[in-house]
């Protein structure tokens, strides 16, 4: 059962035109405790909005944060009418223009990102539909009333079992369509449109991801926002090599899951090894803590090259679409499991298992597409204990002495250098190798500096297997690679943010900094550690998931500890917590969510707007996605902007082609509302930017601290996020950041450690006080009509003067 | 020659319009037609002798500088005073006709890149190739970077700093 706190069929313009309160009376819970409740909720605006409905809002964040475009291609060749040069000034065929033409691409990788997270959410649902039935109850737990806040506020429903998640379900599938049709040719023709739906399809991604983490969390029993969540091992040298080993890579849980009931139900936990690559190792090992986590992607292609895993289990996202090709190398079986990935492989999902076991053993099929999650759990499991003494005995990679001999064969040409994303010296440490001293490789191995895309080995003149060259070097070291992971935990308790809701608000906890997405790193992943650590030890909140949360884990600190042993999962200061996968990302944005409800009392249903003023305004929390690589890093990054959230990016995220950046130099963009006064009044540059890209770890520090602040902190809770920002810019530039002065409303707002250096930047800056404005809000006055957000540079016509 | 002329990262390639290839004359013949040149440094110029070479370019020539990343501190501790700007803020700056400058006194017309991390250089490169006509760039790396204006050749790190000292000369 769901509550509607508004009638479907009078949405939109009736609601909004009126503030009605809806009196339910005899909701019947469904559950043990059964009883009669008379619920009062109020609707907000915009239950279930369409892609213009929050379109006013959208402007508003585009006129301060204006769309920063950096073309990765000057051309155009969506239709035939191309390819179109869209440089100079010039517009294609069909009269787009290159920044609207890179806004349509944002647009669509904000589709495709929230596609493959919400397609992966309604195949979970429905698989577990299937499993546990619709009425399974959504109930996370003695200290989670809260639920779902995102589809709370988006589509305005309280969802009560599994069934009820279709609705909101139904409602983004539909939106991403609208959305994704915009892209075709001929139909959007501003570049701030696209990025109002590009800010839609995050927040529909936002919305998928929930229903996807609440799914699997409720029905399968992983942890229900538990700080204690247990540690799970993490690591290539925790894969005991002489069991069988099945490795599950990807994002769904149910071909995994399948797999540990089959092995648990036939007593094989101790026989075998279950270990996962990327989310679906999160999430296994959120399902059951015996399976391991290989690592984030940047292990892919090392650790299928190693040969270590007999079958390779594939679900969807983020695979190596050549994995069939790479299983065949050393032997392994592949089974792939998904409709969305399935790798030319013949569907065996109808097929006896036992027939399918021995066709993969004897060769018959390259390896088998299987789409049911329970016949994947018995095939793999078998199989894996059929071939695995077998292919223990294959000699899968070279020896040292063989690298170095192949390893002098190099002709020095350097592609491998030019092609590496990252211009890793790939070829001097080949050159070195080639002399016997190993050690260059190594250190590219170490950290995953190389995170093994591959792209040098394919260009190499002489064809060296690099990647099962770096593989070998890696085995060197094999047992040092053991760490560990606080298995993801979902969602952040409603008592958690009652404790922190007013200590973040008012500053007294510096901010919280959410560590995500994927493995495109500059530098290797122990950069993302390392800033996590160095927030921590400043009491900040960190809270990380996905790849993010396995770099994290794979680093130790000076006394030999990993950040997950030192640091507790509570969501408090100094609190490391891991919520999860990709999916459970949405628990992020869900925790400002909740801070407006539970601290501030804002009502969440059909109220997005409020919530996300409230939040750029007074939550001092800031995204990291230091090696966002994927559509999908793109949808999430956009969904948290459009919350209001900033997010800082590594410098690969200027790829996507847009940031969100504010001009810090023009006043006029930081007037604020005063809604408490009814005043527009001169605001302060906080938070500095939207969507920002930093060259390298020490810059991208600074910028995070930066970004914490808000214009309601008050005195003591600004003095206290000043300190750290100065603290930081000393630590990597050396100095007292000159741009203090503008964060300084009155002199109680000075940090008393800097207080004498920083009083002589106001007096050079003929600095005087201003008024702490009460109520800080970019929206409108109540009554004041909306068409007023459009009179801004970022709108079209605007434009076009 | 080929070689020497696509993109260091042969996929950065845009588009069709490309750099003009210069030499040290070339370059230095576009310094002195500037009136408001700008030199952007980046974190990857952390030791001598580019590091040296960069300061003596910066200072026969008297050109502004801002650093990017972390390299303020890289000259700071070099008694070099700079900018410090995040690569996207300056280069977002640089785009604005009607922004004055490091100093106040005017839009840039010749921005001089050295030390930014490639692929993140050849996107602000193409902010500034698409949206800010009114100034020339120009890139002195040892990488062939087609999405400026111009650029030196992709080389080897001697004939660079053979380029390099000849930055240092009028
Ligand atoms: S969609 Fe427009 S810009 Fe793209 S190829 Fe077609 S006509 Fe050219
Ligand atoms: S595998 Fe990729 S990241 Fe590693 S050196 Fe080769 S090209 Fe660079
Ligand atoms: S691509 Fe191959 S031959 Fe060329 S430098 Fe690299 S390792 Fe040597």
């Amino acid at each position: 059962m769901v509550i509607h706190v508004a009638p479907k069929e009078l949405k939109n313009d009736f609601w909004k035109s009126k503030d009605i309160k809806i009196s339910f009376g005899e909701i019947i819970y469904d559950g043990e405790d059964s009883e009669e409740k008379e619920s009062e909720l109020e609707m907000g605006p915009t239950p279930k909005p369409n892609v213009t409905d929050l379109r006013s809002w959208d402007m508003k964040l585009l006129d301060r944060y204006e769309p920063f475009y950096a073309p990765f291609c000057d051309m155009c060749c969506l239709c035939t009418y191309g390819k179109c040069d869209l440089t100079d000034g010039k517009k294609g065929a069909c009269g787009i223009d290159i920044k609207a033409q890179q806004a349509r691409i944002v647009l669509l990788a904000c589709c495709i990102g929230a596609a493959a997270h919400s397609a992966h959410a309604r195949h979970l649902l429905e698989h577990l539909i299937e499993k546990k039935g619709e009425d399974f109850p959504i109930d996370l737990g003695m200290n989670i009333e809260i639920e779902a806040p995102i589809i709370r506020t988006v589509v305005g429903i309280i969802p009560k079992n599994l069934g009820d998640l279709r609705e909101a379900m139904d409602y983004m599938e539909e939106q991403n369509l609208h959305l994704l049709s915009a892209c075709h040719t001929g139909q959007e023709g501003s570049n701030i449109d696209f990025e109002s739906k590009a800010l839609h399809a995050g927040l529909m991604d936002n919305l998928g991801k929930e229903i996807g983490d609440i799914s699997q969390i409720v029905a399968l029993n992983l942890p229900k926002g538990d700080e204690d969540a247990p540690l799970v091992e993490l690591g290539m040298g925790t894969i005991d090599r002489e069991k069988p080993v099945v490795l599950c890579i990807g994002h769904n849980v149910s071909s995994g899951a399948g797999i540990i009931d089959y092995v648990e139900n036939n007593a094989l936990e101790d026989n075998m090894e279950v270990c996962g690559i990327c989310c679906a190792a999160i999430d296994i090992s959120r399902y059951n803590q015996h399976a391991k986590v290989v690592g984030p992607i940047s292990k892919q292609l090392k650790f299928i090259r190693s040969g270590v895993a007999d079958v390779i289990v594939v679900d969807e996202q983020c695979i190596r679409t050549d994995v069939v090709e790479e299983a065949q190398k050393n032997q392994a079986k592949l089974i792939a499991t998904t409709d969305k990935s399935c790798m030319g492989l013949p569907d065996m999902t109808n097929e006896d298992p036992d027939k399918i076991v021995s066709q993969l053993v004897n060769n018959q099929i390259e390896g088998a597409l299987i789409l049911d999650p329970d016949k994947v759990g018995e095939v793999a499991t078998k199989v894996a204990l059929k071939i695995s003494k077998d292919r223990k005995k294959l000699k899968i990679l070279p020896e040292m002495d063989e690298i170095q001999e192949m390893a002098s064969e190099c002709t020095e040409c350097g592609w491998c250098t030019r092609v590496c994303p990252n211009s890793l010296p790939m070829m001097g440490a080949i050159l070195e190798a080639g002399k016997g001293d190993f050690s260059k490789m190594e250190e590219l191995n170490d950290n995953d500096i190389c995170y093994s895309c591959g792209r040098c080995e394919q260009e190499c003149e002489r064809d060296l297997p690099i990647m099962s060259m770096m593989a070998r070097i890696g085995e060197n070291k094999i047992k040092e690679q053991k760490f560990n992971i606080r298995a993801g935990r979902g969602p952040i308790q409603d008592v958690e943010i009652r404790r922190v809701g007013a200590p973040i608000v008012l500053g007294d906890i510096p901010g919280v900094i959410a560590f995500v997405g994927c493995t495109n790193y500059p530098d290797g992943a122990s950069d993302v550690a390392r800033m996590a650590e160095e927030f921590l030890e400043r009491n900040y909140i960190v809270v990380t998931s996905g790849c993010g949360a396995m770099s994290i884990g794979e680093y130790r600190d000076e006394d030999g500890k990993t950040l997950y042993e030192k640091y507790s999962g509570d969501f408090d200061a100094k609190g490391l917590v891991n919520v999860g996968s990709c999916v459970s990302n949405a628990h992020i944005p869900g925790a400002c969510i909740k801070i407006a409800n539970i601290f501030a009392k804002k009502p969440l249903e059909g109220n997005f707007e409020e919530i996300a003023d409230y939040i750029l305004n007074r939550v001092g929390a800031c995204g990291v996605a230091w090696g966002a690589y994927s559509q999908k890093a793109a949808a999430i990054a956009t969904g948290i902007n459009r919350w209001g959230i900033p997010v800082v990016l590594g410098p690969h995220g200027t790829k996507y082609r847009r940031l969100f950046l504010g001009r810090t130099d023009l006043d006029e963009k930081w007037k604020i509302n005063d809604m408490r006064n009814v005043t527009v009044v001169q605001g302060e540059p906080a938070p500095e930017h939207l969507l920002y890209a930093a060259e390298n770890r020490e810059e991208a520090t600074v910028a995070v601290a930066k970004l914490c602040l808000r214009p309601n902190d008050t005195s003591k809770g600004r003095q206290l996020k000043l300190n750290h920002y100065i603290d930081i810019h000393r630590k990597y530039f050396g100095t007292i950041p000159e741009d203090v002065y503008k964060y300084i409303r009155v002199e109680k707002d000075i940090p008393i450690t800097y207080k004498k250096d920083i009083k002589a930047i106001l007096d050079e800056r003929g600095w005087a006080p201003k008024k702490i404005i009460s109520e800080p809000s970019i929206r409108d006055f109540k009554g004041q009509s909306s068409p007023e957000n459009f009179k801004n540079k970022s709108h079209p016509k605007a434009d076009a003067k | 020659m080929y070689e020497r002329i696509i993109p260091w990262q042969p996929t950065a390639i845009a588009g069709p319009k490309q750099a003009l290839l210069v030499t040290p004359k070339t370059a230095k013949m576009m310094i002195k037609r500037a009136k408001r040149p700008l030199f952007v440094v980046g974190p990857i110029i952390k030791e001598d002798p580019l590091l040296k070479l960069t300061i003596d370019i910066a200072n026969k020539w008297n050109i502004p500088i801002v650093t990017t990343g972390d390299a303020y501190k890289t000259l700071r501790d070099r008694d070099t005073n700079s900018n410090p700007y995040g690569i996207v803020e300056i280069t977002n700056l640089l785009k604005d006709p009607e922004w004055k400058g490091v100093n106040g006194e005017g839009q840039h017309d010749l921005v001089m890149f050295i030390g930014c991390i490639y692929y993140i250089a050849s996107q602000g490169l193409s902010t500034l190739k698409h949206f800010a006509p009114h100034l020339k760039t120009l890139t002195i790396c040892k990488f062939f970077h087609s999405n400026a204006d111009a650029s030196f050749p992709n080389m080897k790190d001697e004939e660079w700093l053979n380029y390099l000292e000849k930055m240092k000369i009028a």
